[in-house]
């Protein structure tokens, strides 16, 4: 009766989120699409899957047809070897169903293995897809919870597609084998049973809403939860207890009438067992006096109690029991798989905005763009009233940017953080296009250039990528088949050579735990100083490195060939640039250091402030120690990342830390 | 885990589920008596129909008792329901409750996805206390009473059974053993998949310039073929375990007929006691959830455990009394904190001016952080008392406190349902244009107003930097600033000008209130009116920063941590933030 396990209490993912505006359809639509495909992609493989359950119902036809054939002709007739001889056969077709159950088993996993393949795939590229498109911060946390998500749904999928199969081989079985003992029995049996069936599936669509209100309830228990017991220092720091109290209380209420609102539901399931499993046996037996008159034995009797019973009636019941709760969460992860890693509807490698485009001509960067590719002229960098914002509603971060860059310039980009220096390295790149105006790299627009943007310019954002291979491979991510020759130069050039020591030769295997975020950096920064690029991107790319580490390797870009932007994490970046640009807000000045000084008062700040960064009144004798070892160029004693950090994140506290001091 | 406390708890949300407590009880106990004679009564409905016996008498017993199970089946299902709706939002609430009182301890004890495991499903689990139980001792009825019906019947069945029955339960044990070792390589490849996921999201800036999403795709899809392996192996043991099932059952099932039809041949039994033999040793089958039954008691007395725990920490107490009106004078007197590895502040003696601007440093561990808790109650101590403008902070009444000192973070956890609602969170109600301004003070007004929907956007849908939370945390601080006003190490991401604008608000418009700010920065020590400076668990030195500097002890304080994790960590390490905050 209740030998099926009842749902289990899940603790509910919290992100990302079912969509709440789009009950049932918004849901369930595209994942029923990846279902029908699904389906559709392997019909030989449920073909199969059919075919073993048909054999794997051979006990279920058997069994009261045998039982009644035991009896009327064996024990009944006082001949009790013939008995046992139908018993034996019966034995006989249990183990050929056994064998039978394996093999469906194997053909589920036929069926249900390459859908989990494919949403691990559809995971993967898609959240990375969407990722790329978008410059915020991705929620990988979310993302990671995903995966489980494509866990439950391969199990959820593989127990719908068990119970329907077993349901329709046990029953077919069992018809068949009423109607071999008389046809008589299928008028007690099938009316029944078909509409206890037509009531459930009338129900199923209500009953999943209610189930899908009670997951959704409680999912949002566990949100307000996580955030009360996530922030409870906040909550009582702000005296918050009453608000979250009364938040948390609403949902808690909700949630159990949602369990309510199911209860009820679940008394139509009820319902539709009692209707569909019940009443064919409250016939079988009332009709038994009027089937004995007609001639049917006291085996068939039996045999037609045995195949309603132990076959039609437990068939039903794990069918209704296991679609309500299996075949819901299946379509409720599904839904959730296909709304928060489905493929994005922008174009991806173009990397559009995470809006839509605003009215206005974007001149480059879309595929929109009207211009034909072609290769870059020269290292020149020209932006034309450059405007982005993240929203049509939201203010711009980008505000009408004018801005040319000689070839071979060395530009530094100043201002205080969220000033837009990420987003604007990420429009030059081309990585985001503008929602009006346009950016050309050699006089062609850089959503135009030929084979992509990613031949002719180099990002280095500040979240330096290694990824768990060989220190070359990772050093090679960007010029793959590059010679060892120039990858020495090049790490010779930047100033990793203590590094790549450190950790053993290019064929060391790296783990980005084992590196600080100053050593991450480094790997970052050879990667991108090998590919034959016009212009190079430095988004606070050194921002772990200390500042002579820092000079070093910016020096080793600006004395390469190719335009250079440095968004600067130290005023002394901008020191060494041909010109400096001031963001702030949407605006921006450009000049060099004595025009920014005479003219700028923001960048006068910014100058002032990072200078006194480390401690007013006498701030020079300790904070700048650590800048004498390593000051002469060319060394690279004594940078804690290199040398002495085995904790990685270590120069990461070094932010506010020591500055060098510039012209004075 | 005290097992009283925890049978206690599961009494008292047994009682919670009402009057549908004893409905269910009484439907379930009538359900398993039904089930446990109507093979009896069909068996002798069809003797009766056979040899014309009582026919109609037997064929009503038997459809009535077959209309009894429907009803109580329906009504069973129904009624558990609603008794443990009741039981478990019951729980929740009285969880949820305890956990605001207990306030910052309770992060000190358990962490915040620990709590959140405890309200959610360990309270659903115990709600579920109430049909637990009753259907744990009524599944019981059915199989016992098939075996005793199977020995009525004739003995020598009921021993057929009890043979057969030692290979079913070996069989389950089969099941356990060779599944858990294949599973977990299959959750290892799985595990290795997500992690690879992450790392690339972690890099998806570099990845998204060079235009290696496919190359990436790839890889991170690189141990696929393994899961395959391993998935494919936990169906071969799955279909080694449904096959072994599909034959063990029904073979017992065909061994105790054949037993029965050489009863039958003997005149022995009748034909309707065959059938009933067939279906008693399904029901009897059933035994094997002796095993179930108690584990599931055992389950539910755990997780009950765990709720009680959390219930039997004592909360935080606070007093009734108000406070005088005075500057904010924060007084230490012989304040004593012990954390897990020792004492943290030994006898701290200290006397905050009202109305001054005093920052905090040393080095990390020195205790500071916990001297910003302690000031506005968000720890007690161990030993001693904390007095605000003479009232000591334990006799204040809970929104008194709340109002009088207020807090920004080095992690704020936003707390609303858009940023404008975080802002404001609090007991100072502040209207649209007074959390504009307070955010343009803490110069996140910015950045919120280039969010897609600006202070409307859901913190949940934007994920922001560190320094941004930490900005919009301050704002928060700045509206709910009272007479005092806590910052513990608010500007740790922040670059050094917004830290500058930042500071000036502080001595500008906030002038006038008793402010504490816990730092690492010299800048921000130098603009304070005094500093005090911990060391080894209590103030090593007070004054200004100027007449400290020539102490190299103190200019270490300043110095980097070397295990310092880097600015901007990620915003969701909320439970490490909370215990920091208490430790």
């Amino acid at each position: 009766m209740r030998a099926l396990a009842r749902t289990p209490a899940r603790m509910l993912p919290r992100r990302p989120r079912v969509r709440r505006d789009g009950r049932g359809r918004g849901v369930t639509g595209p994942a029923a699409g990846l279902l029908r495909s699904s389906l559709r992609r392997r019909r030989k493989e449920f073909v199969r899957l059919a075919g073993w359950s048909l054999v794997q119902a051979v006990p279920a036809f058997l069994s009261g047809w045998v039982i009644a054939r035991a009896v009327d002709d064996g024990f009944l007739a006082g001949r009790a070897g013939t008995g046992f001889a139908w018993l034996g056969v019966l034995a006989v077709a249990v183990g050929t169903g056994a064998w039978a159950t394996r093999h469906a088993t194997l053909g589920l996993a036929a069926v249900v293995e390459p859908l989990r393949d494919e949403l691990v795939t559809l995971v993967t590229s898609g959240t990375l897809r969407r990722s790329a498109g978008s410059d915020r911060p991705a929620d990988t946390g979310g993302v990671a919870r995903l995966t489980e998500q494509v866990e439950i749904a391969r199990e959820a999928y593989g127990a719908v597609v068990m119970f329907v199969q077993s349901f329709a081989a046990s029953s077919v079985g069992a018809l068949l084998g009423l109607a071999t003992l008389d046809p008589a029995l299928l008028l007690f049996v099938l009316p029944p049973l078909l509409a206890g069936l037509g009531l459930f599936v009338g129900a199923l669509r209500a009953m999943a809403a209610r189930q899908r209100d009670v997951m959704l309830a409680d999912e949002r228990v566990a949100e307000t939860a996580s955030e009360v017991t996530g922030g409870l220092r906040d909550v009582v720091a702000c005296g918050g207890e009453d608000v979250v109290r009364e938040r948390a209380g609403q949902r808690i209420d909700a949630a159990a009438r949602a369990t309510r609102a199911l209860a009820r539901m679940t008394a139509v399931r009820t319902a539709s067992l009692a209707v569909g499993g019940w009443l064919p046996l409250v016939l079988v037996l009332a009709g038994a006096p009027w089937l004995v008159q007609r001639g049917v034995t006291a085996g068939a009797v039996l045999g037609a109690v045995t195949y309603v019973s132990q076959g039609l009636q437990p068939a039903l019941q794990s069918l209704v029991r296991g679609i309500a709760d299996s075949g819901l969460w299946l379509l409720v992860t599904l839904g959730r798989i296909t709304g928060a890693a489905g493929e994005p509807p922008t174009e991806p490698t173009a990397g559009g905005p995470p809006t839509e485009p605003e009215a206005g001509e974007p001149e480059a960067g879309g595929p929109t763009a009207s211009s034909p590719p072609g290769r870059p002229r020269h290292s020149g960098v020209e932006l034309h009233g450059v405007t982005f914002r993240y929203a049509r509603s939201a203010e711009p971060v980008i505000d009408a940017l004018d801005l040319v860059l000689r070839p071979d310039e060395h530009l530094a980009v100043v201002g205080p953080s969220g000033a837009g220096k990420s987003t604007f390295a990420a429009l030059v790149a081309g990585v985001l296009a503008p929602h009006t105006g346009g950016v050309r790299l050699g006089g062609v627009p850089v959503g135009c250039l030929n084979d992509g943007p990613a031949r002719h310019r180099v990002l280095i954002p500040q979240e330096a990528y290694v990824f768990a291979g060989s220190l070359w491979e990772n050093l090679t991510y960007l010029a793959p088949g590059v010679p060892a020759a120039v990858v020495d130069a090049a790490v010779d050039e930047v100033g990793a050579r203590p590094l790549v020591e450190r950790l053993g030769g290019y064929d060391a295997a790296v783990d980005q735990q084992e590196l600080s975020a100053g050593e991450r950096q480094l790997v970052s920064l050879v990667r991108s100083y090998l590919p034959p690029a016009e212009l190079f991107l430095l988004d606070e790319a050194t921002c772990h490195l200390d500042p002579a580490a820092e000079a070093r390797a910016e020096e080793a870009f600006a004395r390469r060939p190719g335009t250079l932007i440095v968004c600067a994490h130290r005023i002394s970046s901008a020191l060494r640039a041909d010109r400096i640009m001031v963001l702030d807000g949407a605006r921006a000045a450009l000049g060099t250091h004595t025009e920014l000084m005479a003219g700028s008062a923001l960048y006068r700040d910014l100058v002032g402030h990072w200078e006194d960064g480390a401690g007013t009144g006498k701030p020079d004798h300790t904070t700048r120690k650590p800048d004498h070892t390593a000051g002469k160029p060319g060394s690279t004693a004594g940078k804690p990342g290199l040398t002495a950090s085995p904790t990685p994140g270590r120069s990461g506290s070094r932010r506010s830390g020591s500055v060098l001091r510039s012209s004075e | 885990m005290d097992r009283r406390a925890a049978d206690r708890l599961l009494l008292a949300a047994a009682r919670r589920g009402g009057p549908w407590v004893p409905a269910m009880m009484a439907t379930s106990l009538l359900l398993a008596g039904v089930y446990t004679v109507l093979p009896a009564l069909m068996g002798r409905t069809v003797d009766a129909v056979l040899t014309g016996g009582h026919t109609v008498t037997w064929l009503a017993l038997s459809i009535a008792a077959i209309v009894v199970l429907m009803v109580c089946d329906l009504l069973d299902d129904l009624v558990g329901k609603l008794a443990e709706a009741r039981s478990t939002a019951w729980l929740r609430h009285t969880l949820l409750l305890h956990v605001l009182d207990l306030g910052i301890r309770a992060t000190r004890r358990f962490t915040a996805g620990d709590l959140v495991g405890r309200l959610v499903g360990n309270c659903a689990r115990t709600g579920q206390v109430a049909s637990t139980l009753v259907w744990a001792v009524v599944d019981l009825v059915p199989p016992v009473g098939a075996v005793v019906a199977l020995a009525l019947i004739d003995p020598w069945l009921c021993l057929t059974f009890l043979v057969g029955l030692p290979v079913v339960l070996s069989l389950v044990r089969t099941f356990v053993r060779d599944a858990s070792d294949i599973n977990e390589r299959y959750y290892e490849a799985q595990g290795r998949v997500a992690a690879r996921l992450v790392d690339a999201l972690a890099g998806i800036r570099t990845i998204a310039a060079a235009g290696t999403v496919d190359r990436e795709v790839r890889r991170v899809l690189g141990p696929l073929p393994e899961l395959r392996r391993h998935g494919a192996g936990m169906w071969q043991v799955l279909a080694r375990v449904s096959g072994r099932e599909a034959l063990v059952i029904p073979l017992l099932e065909v061994a105790v007929l054949a037993v029965a039809g050489l009863q039958l041949a003997h005149g022995r039994i009748s034909p309707g006691q065959v059938l009933a033999a067939g279906e008693y040793v399904v029901l009897a089958t059933g035994i094997s959830s002796l095993v179930s039954s108690a584990s599931r008691l055992a389950l539910a007395r755990a997780t009950a455990g765990r709720v009680a725990e959390v219930l039997a920490e004592p909360p935080v107490a606070y007093g009734g009394e108000r406070l005088p009106d005075g500057p904010g004078t924060l007084e230490f007197r012989g304040v004593t904190v012990r954390g897990p590895r020792g004492t943290v502040l030994e006898d701290l003696r200290l006397t905050v001016p009202g109305g001054s601007l005093v920052a905090v440093v040393g080095r990390s561990g020195s205790g500071k952080s916990v001297l910003a808790a302690l000031a506005g109650r968000l720890t007690d101590p161990d030993e001693g008392e904390v007095l605000l403008d003479g009232v000591p902070l334990r006799r204040l009444g809970r929104s008194v406190l709340r109002e009088a000192v207020a807090y920004g973070f080095e992690r704020p956890v936003l707390l609303g349902e858009t940023f404008a609602d975080a802002i404001a969170f609090g007991p100072r109600p502040a209207g649209a244009e007074e959390v504009a301004r307070q955010a343009a003070a803490a110069r996140a007004d910015t950045f919120i107003r280039r969010l897609p929907q600006g202070y409307g956007t859901r913190p949940a849908d934007a994920p922001i930097s560190g320094g941004e939370a930490q900005r919009v945390g301050l704002a928060r601080a700045f509206v709910q600033a009272g007479r005092v006003l806590v910052l513990d190490d608010v500007a740790a991401s922040l670059d050094t000008v917004t830290e500058h604008h930042i500071s000036q608000v502080l001595t500008g418009a906030l002038a006038g209130r008793t402010r504490l700010v816990v730092t690492h920065r010299a800048s921000t020590a130098a603009r304070a009116d005094r500093v005090v400076w911990l060391d080894g668990g209590g103030v090593r030195g007070q004054g200004t920063h100027g007449e400290l500097w020539s102490q190299p002890a103190y200019r270490a304080a300043f110095q980097p941590d070397p295990a310092g994790a880097g600015p901007g960590a990620d915003p969701g390490a909320d439970a490490a933030a909370a215990a920091e905050g208490a430790a």
